[in-house]
Parts: structure tokens; sequence; C-alpha cells
């Protein structure tokens, strides 16, 4: 038997020992800040963003103070991409992190070539490059931010350019409407009114009811029904925001909260008001730090106003990591831990945050609720194509002329949204493809450009959805099987490790469509069954659509 | 009465109860789905992330993990679908494509290669190895796919399927909180810590991951080959069921042996352990293989005379001692005993039995020295470890015995733990601590000391050391001035109240808050979290009875119980931690000088007119001396031979010098063991006896459980049963025993001692463990004592108030710094079985003596570096560590090394109602050692 140990084990106790400068740094840190653990990713950003990375001193430190285990707290900073563990002994990273990214649109935009060029300019001892999935810039692709600054599109000159400005690298705050100009356009009457008790909880859900609307994060639950649920829970209750626009070619609740975040802020007070939750925990991707300081400085406005308790609203930040936008993975990450998502049954509904009942809601579905209750369920459920009830967001990126964010009627084709809404295909470019819903919808051929673009119906049938509406539009210059295999990356970059079929078949695949040669399909197929049959959570399930539709409907790009 | 689920399972109706899982249903039906990270058994959640063991439901998009998956009315549950099945084969085919071949795998018989091959799946020839090609060979900043730093743990990743059992069995089970699943997707990785090599990282190596593991990814070194990459031993030559031998909490243990070699062990599903273990009890097996076994019985040699200092390690044992035969050995062994007895009187005969033995041995030698030498001077360890408690709560509830199982902490509302260490000391007991305190249960951690439960406490109190009084006092003044005590209990059931009451009137918070050093504001919140809570109670250590005021330590706890009727109810209760495996059998067993079996009384007229009655001999009716007794009263001459059997009090007695002093006076010392240990090198005779592992007998844990252990291996050389050996001594000595086996030991014991009533033989070893007091032969036992009032005269409780009264010898110009002592995780005791195993000793291999960092950097010391403890009984080398568990001021020291023995420098000084010494509290200084000086 193979008995090894170490003599130096005598002038300590087991394992890494607390350093006293290390626990001084991280009590400075933390100063009067609870240390409760679900403040755990918080209190880890406190530190990347200080000292640049995570040493693991900091770590056992952080762990230290929080009373976790050092276990506890490098898994959970294991798992998500904005940090940067630093072991004893290894180098800490360059002072300036250049993201790239490198999903689907930008990719098409020459992503690749401007990593390469970057890696060969202006990478070094104290610039680093990386590779980044969606930061909602797809309409400006390709994106990047150097540290916090935002570049889109970006060329290597421009990047040279900011580099050579020097730090900060902080990011240019829009323009967007404050509290008080937000009030001064009849903001917040609305939810004085519900709080007054003039407008109840049940009129807002029949309301809801008549205008159609669904919950806009991708799942298209209807909003109303969902409240009901909720409120069918015995409390104390808590609510949720999912701010977590991470999949690929959405960009769309950045567009409103980068305008008009108090839109957004009143549905979420009117809804928690209605379920009577006590607290909300509005959960925003660390990808946007614009809205992150927005919110925190609006979010101040409204207390500083007297229109919510202190605390009432708290603003939690991501990581880099787009399983957070499963509902039931961001709650865990708003419990401070790894965002796995959780099995259903229970949903969270009944059990959410910190196991009470919890409403959550995307962005995007709080944002109507003022315009729905001052113009009425009909204006709203008018806006949309016969049968389907209502207006969306439509993130459009890729080759069409004028990408962005459209509103246009639920029920849409892509043809209508191409040549109505987005100034017809960009120069040089025929259309040949489509993603109707980001990564995870599939990706249908030019051919079926008549179908109605809405949750269900006839994309269901396709094996495709709508989800955030975020719709990537190819063209003859760009191959299918490529796409996908930029798609299959993601997935397998994002999945969160915790079932099989995911975990093992995200990157299997990625193995098979990289391997030259012809394609295994009968591997690829099964593959595909098991994970779409046997995945805990809607990544896995959804990731093989692009796969299957690559073998379906592009096989003269295999 | 909760509501039962009927479903449809594979087409026939099914019912589950509330709560039941598809899983658990369909095992009862008789078809076990394959599962991997579901591991069934007590204590894991399902966790449904393999998903092997997918079903299908109707009307559902997707299959459903059926480990966590509860049936509602009605459903329509199919396992046997070709989808479902679809889907469990490609599981298995994903990890396997990622696995090293089954031969080539760490363990090729795992549960994984079990279910895969009963699919006819051996890997995958078209699915490629995440291992292939670069992508995973690391950015140089990750430590390897296998570890092998642990001693006894091989890890290999490359097996591992990110199945979460082993996170589980750290942090859920047995709440170690080492192991965590970092990175994520196909990077998904178990780490230690920081993702610190497993030997280097805060891991106590309680084995419960590789227990937990299905594919052999964390697996023993000791069923491996040398690379700790492949199983090497792939069959027993048997298996059996048994009783680990080292602490209390009386952990079940199966055994496996392949050619007379324990080659692994396992946790059981006992009563107190649920099927977990510790370092000790699951790797360190092999001291009873160890090559210092004593194999044939030794004489001492004419020309060796016997000194208190002398010092055998590395001396060659044959030129102290001769070998041998048994007749000779035997006979010099009685002879020595009887002339002392037939010249001086069997009073200056006194024997040391073993908290380590069976309850049979411990009622043989009980009975050797009380009916052979008509004295009472016979004892064991239990009086250097709980006697105090012992004392004050047969005075104050009548029984010496836990009032509840440890295990009840899950049933509390708020656990108190007082000078104890359990994650050191009863690291099992302890997860039931740290269980609870996750489930939101108040855990209050009092020790002088940091602990690592203080991480998990609601409330932790740092308080000055010897200031337990004082504490408790003021939490008891805050109960009865608030009025929160129960006054209904107490009218009902407590003598001594008013007393209390008046007692304690000056015992604000705030006049003990500079005494204890826990400030007023702490002082009433747990006393009101204790009073108030619906169920709490109280566990404590040797932090309470190793002192002077020991005794009043105890009382202190008993008076809070009583007064606010915290006892007599589950969750509720008194558990001193007891810290032997068999010390409360032991103790029960008579192995105590006051008392017979059952603590009745020597004293007793009645009492002993039955034993006399038993044993056919007249008995003595005076009182015994006790363990320091006893040092002392050789050392005055009136004790002049003594038989030791499995206690060594060369290491584990006060004051060392003075002890071994007087074991080298002694005219006539035996000593039966299984190693020379250091009370065995002052011996006439050396009887080379039996390890737990040899013998059968019962055993008593510290929750009042008999339990059975069974022999596992053949005894080395001319070694014997230790039960043969004292009634072959017994027939020297002119007794006449007849016991034809251990069995027939068991049933005399139990025949005199009433607390064994409806406990036969047979039923334990048909039950493996059984609760004491038993009711009825077909009932289980009472794991809650005094729900209907106490064992005492008037079955009530009774309260002794406490005084302040300071330690012995208190720190001073001379010698300024407090010198506590204790143990190790790993080694038990006096170290005599641990550090000879293996693995236990690679992981605390030298003596030791830690300070906390800041008093280390303060008095220029290094930590690492030699120093010297002095007290005014000796001083002794050590390794300095370095340790903010350590509160300033202090020095703590482990007693269990031979070459830093910390007893060297304890205070011998008793505690006047428990003849407890105050191992826990003395004056000391440190000296850094020049290296010149550092001997070895």
């Amino acid at each position: 038997m193979n008995i090894q140990v170490s003599r130096k084990r005598s002038a300590k106790p087991k394992g890494r020992q607390i350093d006293e400068s290390a626990l001084k740094e991280v009590r400075d840190l933390l100063g009067e800040r609870p240390r409760g653990s679900d403040l755990l990713i918080e209190h880890l950003h406190l530190i990347q963003d200080r000292y640049g990375c995570l040493s693991a001193a900091h770590l056992a430190a952080l762990a230290e103070e929080m009373r976790l285990a050092q276990a506890e707290v490098y898994e959970v900073a294991s798992f998500y991409d904005h940090f940067d563990i630093v072991k004893e002994g290894e180098a800490p990273p360059p002072p300036v992190t250049i993201r790239v990214c490198d999903s689907l649109s930008c990719m098409m935009a020459g992503a690749e070539a401007l990593i390469a060029e970057l890696e060969n300019s202006v990478a070094g001892s104290d610039v680093r490059v990386v590779r980044a999935p969606c930061m909602g810039a797809c309409d400006k692709a390709p994106a990047l931010r150097v540290g916090k600054a935002e570049i889109a599109p970006a060329a290597a000159e421009a990047v040279k350019a900011r580099l050579d400005k020097g730090a900060p690298f902080e990011p240019q705050m829009p323009d967007h409407q404050t509290l008080a100009a937000y009030q001064a356009d009849g903001g917040y009457a609305l939810l004085a009114r519900v709080r007054a008790g003039e407008i109840t909880a049940d009129a807002l859900i029949e309301a809801f009811g008549n205008a159609g609307l669904r919950g806009l994060g991708g799942a298209g639950f209807p909003a109303g029904t969902k409240w009901k649920f909720v409120r069918g829970y015995p409390g104390p209750r808590l609510m949720t925001v999912n701010g977590d626009e991470g999949e690929p070619g959405t960009f769309k609740d950045r567009y409103y909260l980068e305008r008009d975040p108090h839109r957004a802020l009143e549905g979420a007070m009117i809804a928690a008001h209605a379920v009577e939750a006590d607290r909300i925990y509005f959960y925003m991707r660390d990808e946007y730090p614009e809205v992150l300081r927005i919110l925190a400085d609006e979010i101040a406005a409204l207390e500083a106003a007297g229109l919510c308790e202190k605390g009432f609203i708290e603003l939690r930040r991501g990581a880099g990591a787009y399983i957070c936008g499963e509902e039931s993975a961001m709650i865990e990450s708003i419990e401070g831990k790894r965002g796995l998502p959780r099995h259903r049954p229970p949903y969270i509904a009944e059990v959410g945050v910190f196991g009470r009942p919890t409403l959550n809601h995307n962005v995007e579905t709080l944002y109507w609720i003022r315009d729905i209750m001052e113009k009425g369920p009909d204006w709203f459920a008018a806006q949309g194509k016969d049968g389907h009830p209502g207006m969306r967001s439509w993130s459009v990126s890729g080759r069409v002329k004028d990408p962005g964010v459209k509103i246009a009627p639920a029920g849409v084709t892509i043809r209508e949204l191409i040549d109505d809404h987005c100034g017809g295909m960009a120069e040089g470019h025929t259309f040949k493809a489509y993603l109707p819903g980001g990564a995870s919808g599939g990706i249908l051929p030019a051919s079926m450009d008549d179908v109605p673009l809405d949750f269900g119906g006839k994309l269901a049938e396709l094996n495709s959805f709508v989800g955030s509406h975020a719709v990537v539009v190819l063209s003859d210059k760009d191959s299918v099987k490529d796409a996908t295999l930029n798609l299959l990356k993601f997935f397998k970059h994002e999945s969160c490790g915790q079932c099989t079929p995911c975990r093992g078949g995200t990157e299997k695949m990625v193995a098979l469509l990289q391997k030259g040669g012809a394609l295994d399909e009968e591997a690829l197929r099964d593959l595909e069954a098991v994970m779409r049959d046997a995945s805990i959570c809607g990544l896995g399930q959804a990731a093989p659509n692009p796969v299957n539709h690559l073998l379906v409907h592009f096989r003269e790009d295999l | 009465m909760s509501k039962t689920i009927n479903f449809i399972l594979d087409g026939k109706t099914v019912s589950a109860a509330e709560g039941e899982t598809i899983w658990e249903v369909a095992k009862r039906e008789g078809t076990r789905i394959p599962h991997l990270c579901h591991l069934d058994k007590p204590g894991y959640r399902p966790d449904g992330n393999c998903r092997a063991c997918m079903v299908e439901i109707d009307g559902e998009r997707t299959l459903a993990a059926s480990c966590v998956r509860k049936p509602s009315e009605g459903m329509k549950v199919s396992i046997d679908t070709e989808r479902a099945d679809a889907a469990r084969r490609m599981v298995f085919e994903l990890l396997a494509a990622d696995m090293p071949a089954q031969a080539e795998s760490p363990d090729n018989q795992s549960d994984f290669w079990a279910w895969a091959g009963s699919m006819g799946i051996s890997g995958s020839d078209r699915l490629p190895s995440k291992f292939d090609g670069a992508e995973d060979a690391g950015n140089g900043s990750r430590p390897g796919i296998h570890d092998v730093s642990n001693p006894a743990i091989a890890v290999n990743l490359d097996a591992c399927i990110a199945c979460n059992a082993c996170v589980r069995a750290c942090r859920e089970v047995q709440v170690n909180d080492v192991l965590g699943m970092a990175d994520r997707g196909s990077h998904s990785i178990p780490v230690f810590d920081i993702h610190d090599p497993m030997g280097h990282s805060t891991c106590v190596t309680c084995g419960e991951c590789v227990q937990a593991c299905p594919t052999g990814a964390l697996y023993e070194k000791s069923l491996m080959d040398e690379s700790g990459r492949k199983r090497a031993i792939q069959e027993f030559d048997k298996v059996v069921d048994s009783v680990c031998p080292f602490c209390g909490v009386g952990c079940q243990t199966t055994v496996y042996v392949k050619d007379n070699r324990i080659v692994q062990v396992d946790g059981r599903n006992g009563p107190a352990n649920e099927n977990r273990l510790c370092v000790k009890g699951r790797f360190g097996y092999d001291y009873a293989m160890s090559p210092e076994r004593l194999t044939r019985p030794l004489i001492r040699r004419d020309d060796a005379p016997k000194a208190g200092d002398m010092d055998l390690r590395g001396v060659d044992p044959m030129t102290i001692f001769r070998e041998a035969t048994w007749d000779e050995a035997m006979e010099r062994a009685a002879s020595g005993l009887r002339t002392i007895r037939d010249r001086d009187g069997g009073d200056a005969i006194a024997g040391f039995g073993s908290a380590k033995g069976s309850n049979e041995e411990a009622y043989l030698f009980q009975k050797l020295i009380r009916q052979g030498f008509q004295t009472n001077n016979v004892d064991h360890c239990t009086r250097l470890c709980h006697a105090s408690s012992v004392a004050a709560l047969m005075e104050g509830v009548g029984s010496g015995a836990v009032s509840a199982p440890f295990t009840d902490a899950l049933k509390a509302d708020c656990i108190v733990v007082i000078g104890a260490r359990p994650t050191i000391n009863h690291p099992v007991a302890a997860t039931y601590f740290k269980q609870a305190a996750k489930r939101g249960k108040k855990l209050i951690i009092m020790d002088p000391r940091r602990q690592d439960l203080m991480r998990h406490a609601s409330h932790a109190l740092q308080f000055k050391p010897g200031t337990d009084v004082a504490m408790l006092n003021a939490l008891i003044n805050v109960i009865i001035a608030e009025g929160l005590y129960d006054e209904q209990y107490v009218q009902a059931n407590v003598e001594g109240f008013e007393a209390l009451k008046a007692k304690v009137a000056n015992f604000t918070p705030e006049a003990m808050s500079d005494v204890c050093g826990i400030d007023a504001d702490t002082l009433r919140d747990v006393a009101r979290t204790y009073a108030t809570s619906e169920r709490s109670i109280i566990f404590w250590g040797m932090g309470i009875s190793q002192h002077t005021h020991g005794t009043d330590n105890s009382r202190c706890l008993i008076a809070l119980s009583l007064i606010t009727g915290q006892i007599g109810r589950e969750g509720t209760g008194l558990h001193p931690l007891r810290g032997q495996n068999n010390v409360q059998g032991a103790s029960d067993a008579g192995l105590i000088p006051m008392v017979f079996p059952d603590y009745r009384s020597v004293e007793n007229a009645d009492v002993r007119g039955e034993f006399e009655d038993l044993w056919g001999r007249t008995l003595s009716p005076v009182r015994g001396l006790t363990v320091v007794e006893i040092i002392d009263a050789i050392h005055a001459g009136q004790i002049k031979g003594m038989y030791i059997m499995g206690e060594n009090p060369a290491m584990s007695d006060p004051d060392q010098n003075h002890a071994r002093a007087a074991l080298a006076e002694l005219e006539h010392l035996v000593v039966q063991d299984i190693f020379l240990t250091e009370t065995a090198w002052h011996a006439d005779v050396v009887l080379p006896a039996s390890a737990h592992a040899e013998k059968t007998g019962t055993y008593t844990n510290t929750n009042r459980q008999v339990q059975v252990g069974r022999p596992v291996l053949d005894m080395p050389g001319e070694a014997r049963q230790d039960w043969e050996l004292i009634a072959d001594l017994a027939g020297r000595i002119g007794l006449d025993w007849n016991y034809s086996d251990i069995s027939d030991v068991y049933t005399e014991m139990a025949s005199t001692m009433p607390s064994l009533n409806n406990i036969s033989w047979e039923r334990l070893v048909g039950e493996d463990a059984v609760t004491y007091p038993a009711d009825a032969p077909d009932k289980p036992g009472n794991e809650i004592l005094f729900a209907r009032g106490f064992p005492t005269p008037d079955g009530r409780g009774k309260i002794v108030p406490a005084d302040l009264l300071p330690p012995d010898e208190l720190p001073d110009e001379e010698y300024p710094m407090i010198l506590t002592t204790g143990r190790l995780l790993e080694h038990w005791h006096t170290g005599a079985m641990t550090r000879r195993a293996d693995v236990l000793d690679a992981i605390e291999p030298e003596g030791i003596a830690a300070m906390n960092p800041r008093e280390i950097e303060r008095m220029g010391l290094t930590a690492g570096q030699m120093i010297e403890v002095e007290t005014r009984r000796g001083t002794v080398q050590a390794v300095l560590r370095a340790d903010r568990e350590v509160a300033d001021g202090m020095v703590f020291m482990p007693f269990c090394f031979a070459e830093s023995p910390a007893n060297r420098l304890t205070n011998p000084q008793l505690d006047p109602f428990g003849k407890i010494p105050e191992f826990k509290f003395c004056a000391a200084s440190v000296r850094p050692l020049p290296m010149a000086d550092a001997a070895e």
C-alpha cells in the first residue's frame, strides 16, 4: 500500500491555514455587509473587482469570514466564468481582460479573425484576450469589452486605441429615463393605485389574461396564471426578476433597461404587491455593467423617494453563467450557490428562493404591465396577429440590413421581420436560414419563411421555438454546420454539468461534429434522444435542436 | 396516518406511502431500476443527476428520474419501455466512454461496472473519450486526475462520473465539508477545499466518500496495486460483521479479510452510525496485524532491574525480558500475586481492567480481584475520563448513564456541547450534531479552544479555561431570574431548587462576564435559548470532567436540565460523551472500586451478600482505591502487586514520572496486553493477549447500546484470549471458575445486572445491538431514561449547587501559560494502537504542542520548530504547531505520543468526588529548544 505523507504536517493543522493579512483584507472589503451565505457571489465580486482575481488566500479567508467551508466557496467561484481563481504559486491574470464575444452573430461578423488579430497584437503580460459568450450586442457585432468598456462593432484598431487611452475601462453610460422623468411622465401612479387597493390583484390577473401577456423570458407561460399559482401557496412569498438575458442573440431586456428602467421596476413592484412578496431579488447578468449601474442608482432613488423600503429590491449580480437564466438555476445563484437547475416538481411557485413560494418574471414581461393597465388589455392583445395576441420585442441580428430590437406583432413571420422591420437582407447576402429563438430554438431553412413566430403552434411541430424572440438570420455565405458547431460549443461551455445527458451529450456532440469525415448520424441521433428525454432542464433538452435541424434541413451543408 | 398514493407501475396498480419515490416503490415491488448517483443508503438523499434511472410517465414530455420523482394518484409509470431503456443505456454509454476500460478501472467490481455489465455495455466505440486529445490536458494549474497524496485513499478522476455522491457523503452525511463539485459542464470535478491534493487538504479521511463512490474513483489504497490505479484484491476470504474498537460511539462495521489480514472496513447500518465511520474505524485497523504484537509470554530477566525512568523505545526488549512457556509465565504471574495476598492481605493487590475490553472481560476481571483477593482495589480509565460526571449523575439523577442517545440531537431544537470536541473524539456522533445545525437547530458550543463545530454553531462561546461554573451558574441565574424554569416540573420532580436559587442569586451574567470571558448579552441569549426551546439536550466531555471541580461542573449541567425540565423526553437530556468503546460497559460491569456490577455499592451488606452467595467467598466491605490513589498507595508501600490488563497508566496517568516510579516500585506487576506498552516496561510478567479483532464479546457504547464484536483474525503466535487468561489466573490463585464459552460469562454477568434484564446472549447475537434497559425480550430497549422520575430513593432529581473554585494550579511568573491536554483525531488514547496503525501514524506522525500563531509570533518562535514545555512535574519536547484554535496564553498537547508524553506534565490533583485528575489545566512554560538539544 502506498502511504505518503508530508512531514511538514506537524507545524500546522490539516489543510490550508488562514492567512491573517488576507483575512484582514477580506474583512475590510466586506465592511458592515451581512455575511449570510446567499451573498457569497456578491462578496466574490467585491474581491475580484478589488484585486483582479480570487487568490486562494482570499478564498480561504472569505470562507472563514462567512463561516463556510473552503470547498463551498471554491465550487461556487469556479462555476462562474467571471471569476479568476489564482492558487498559490500561480500568476494572477493580466490587469486588462478583453472579452470577445464568440457567439453566432459575432462569429458571423468576424469574431474569429478579430480574436486572432488581438491575440497577435495586444495580448501580453498586461492584456489577455478571452472568448466569451453572447454579451447582448448582437446588432453591433462583433462585440467585445475591454474591462467593462464595450466596443461594438469592434475592430483591432479601435481596441488598440482604447487600450492606449488607458484605464479605467469603465462602461459608457447610456442616457436613460431617471426616476424624476419617469414620474413626471405619470410613472408609479399605477403602483400607487394598486397599493391603495384601487386595482386588485384579481383585476390585474384578469387584465393580463385578456391581454394575452405571456412570460417573455422564453417559456411563454401566461403571466396572470403564474400570479394565481403563487398566490395559491401560503406565504411568506418572494419575487425574483430574471435579468440573466443570456440566450445568444437576445438583447431586448438590455435595450429596455438602458432606456426606461423604471417601467420594469414599477411592473416588478406591482407584481410583488399582487402576490404579497416580502422582497424582490433582481438578478442581473454581469455582462451588462451599464444596466447594473442604472439599476443600482435607480433602486437607490426609489428608496430615497420612499417608493420602496430599503432593501426591498435587492440587486444581485450574475457572474457569467448562461444557465442562471433558467429560473431555478437563477434561484440557486441568488442563494449563493452554483447555478444548478432544480428538479421539478416542486415548481418555484411553491418552493422557490430560500424554499419559499416565488414569483419569477422576465424583465420584459414586467415592462408591459404599465402599458397594459394604462391602455387596456385589448389594446395590447390587438398588437398581435390573428390568434397571436400581443406585441413582442424581437432581437434581430445576423445578415439583415438593419438589425436591432424590433417591436412587432406576435405571430409575425421571418419574411416580414426581415423585409418590413429590418430593411431587408444585408447587401450581398441571400436569405438561407434563421434561428427563431436564439441558440436553443433550432435552425429553420429560408423555405419555411411563412411560419408564424409565436409560442407553440407550427413552430413546435418543427421542433423549434421562439423562446426569447432572438432571431438570427443566416445567408448563403454562412455554413449551417459551422453555425451548429458554434451553438453546440456554446451549450457545452454553458452546461452546468449536473446531469449526464447534457454534460456528456453537449461535449460528445461537439466532438462528433468536429471529427473529420462523415458525421456519425446514428450516434448524434442517439445523443439527441437521451438529451431531449433525460436532461434535467431545458438547456440539455433543447441543445440538440440545431443538430436535429442540420441533419433534417441542411444536408447540403454536411 | 399518512396517506397512500395509488399509481400504475408497468401496468400494475401499486401504492406508495407519502414521500416515497417511484424508485423505492419499484424496489419494493421487486424491480431494481439502474442507479448510480442514488445510493439507496441511510442519510443519502436521492439527487437525480446521473439519469440512469429514467422512467416514462404518461402525459409527460420528458422522462423522469425515478429516484427523485414521487408518484401522484393515478399516474401511469413505465420502467420497461424502449424509450426509457434507450435513455438509460445511453447514459451508461456516455459515462463509459470517458472511463478507463473495466480491467483498467480503479475498481473493476464497482456498482458502475455491475450495472453496465448487466446491460452489456463495456465502453463506447463511437463516442470519443473526453480525455482524448488536448482539450483536457489542463493548463498546468490543475492537479492531475490521479492523486495519491492521501495515505489511505487513491483518487482516480478518470473514473469519476460527477454524480455528486462523494460531495453528499462529505457535506450532508459526515458534514466534514471538504469536498465540493467545482467547475462546470464536462469539466465538473470533485475537489478538496480549493482544488487541493486530497492529502494536503482539510480532509479528515473518514472515507465516507470512498464508501459512497459508485465507480472507485475514490477508493481504498489497501485494495489496490502499488500505484493506486487498479484494484488488486479481487475477493475476500471472509467478511465479518463487527463493531469498531475505538471510541464510545460504537460504530458497527463490516470487516473484509484476505490472507488473515484485514484489508477493508466499511460502516454498517448500526443504531449509532448508520454506515458512517471515522478515520480510525475505517483505516486504523492494522495495529492488530503489527509486527510489534506480543506473540509469546515474557518474564522479566533477573538481571533487568526496574526503574521509573526507563525508556525502552528503540531498545531490544529481550535485554529486559525472556520468552517463557505459558505454564511458566502463568505460574509466575499467579504466584507473585498469591505471595503478596497471603503475606500482606488482599488489599496489597490492585487491578486495572480496561475499557477497551469486552463486558465479559471487565466482569471477569473485577470478579477475579474481588473474589480472588477480597479487595475492591479495581479500577480502570473511566477514572480519568468521566468519573466526576458519573459521581454527579449518580448523586443527581441516580444513574451514571446517558439519558438519551446522541442521535437525539436530530430531534432536539437546541443542542449544547460543552467541554467536548466531538469532531475529534466522537467524529460520528459529531456528524449528527452538524446535521442538526444544518437543519437550523440551535447549536451552542462552549469550549476554551475554538473548534470545528463552532462554524456550524448558532452560539460559539470560547470561554476562559476553568471558569465553567461561573459561566453555567450565570445561565442558571438568568433562567431563574427571568422565570424561564419549568415550575411544574421542578415541583413534581426536583429537590434543592431553593438552595440553587439562593446560590446563583449573585451569579448575574454581568458579574460573571469578566470571570468567564463571555459577554452578558450572549450569556442571556444562551440561557434563554436553552430554557425556552421545546427540546434541549446537553452533551459534554472531558473539558467538564477533567478538573478538580469536575463534579461541580457536571452538577451545573444537571441543574440546568432539571430546572427547565429538559430531560426525560426525546431530544432532551444529559449525555456525557463516553470515551472508550466500552467505558460504559466496563463501568456497568463493576470495574469500579466502589461498586459491584450495575453500580451497586460494595458497602451495602445486602448487595454484598448477593455477590457472596453467587461467588462463594467473603467479599471486602470497603471501597477500593481509585487509579491515582492506587499509584499513591504504591509509593506509600500499601500496594505491592498489580494485575493490569489492557491499560497503559504509564502514559495515561497524570504526573507520569510519579506514576512510572510507582509501577517500577511494585514487587510484582503482571501486564496483559497486545503490545509491550510503556506500562509493560515495568512488568515482571507480560501476557500476550487478544486484539479486539480476534475475539468475541459485547461492548456497550455511550448510547447504552450493547453490541457484538466478532473475531476476524487469528491471534498471532502464542497469544491467547484475554478472558481465558483471566480464568487461567483465577484457577491458579485458587478460584474454581468454569466457563466453557464467553457466552457463559455474559449470562452470569447479566444475571447480576438488572439493567440487562431481557437482553440474552442469543438476543444480542441475533440483533447485533440492543439498548438497555429493555422492558421485554421482544421489545426494543428504552432510548430515553427518566420519563417518569428518577431512580433515586425518592424518585426526584437532586440539585447540588456549585461554587466557584479556581483550578488547582494557576499560571504565575515562572509558569505563565496554561497547559491543557487532549486527543488528536487520528490517535486513540495513549497511542498504543494508533501509533501502530500506518495510515493514522502517517497523518499524525510525531509529538506536537499547539499554540496560537499570534502567541507563537509574540514569543519569537516558529511553527515546526522543537520546543520544550515545562511544568512543576517535568519537561517534554515536542514540535510546535501553529493552531488558531488554541487561545492566547494556552498550550495544547495530545497525550498519545510516547516521545512527547504530555502526562509527564499534568497535575495529579484530584476532584474530591470523582477522584479524577485535572488533566485540562495546569501552569506551564514554553521555550525554544536549541537545535543541538533537539534529540529527535
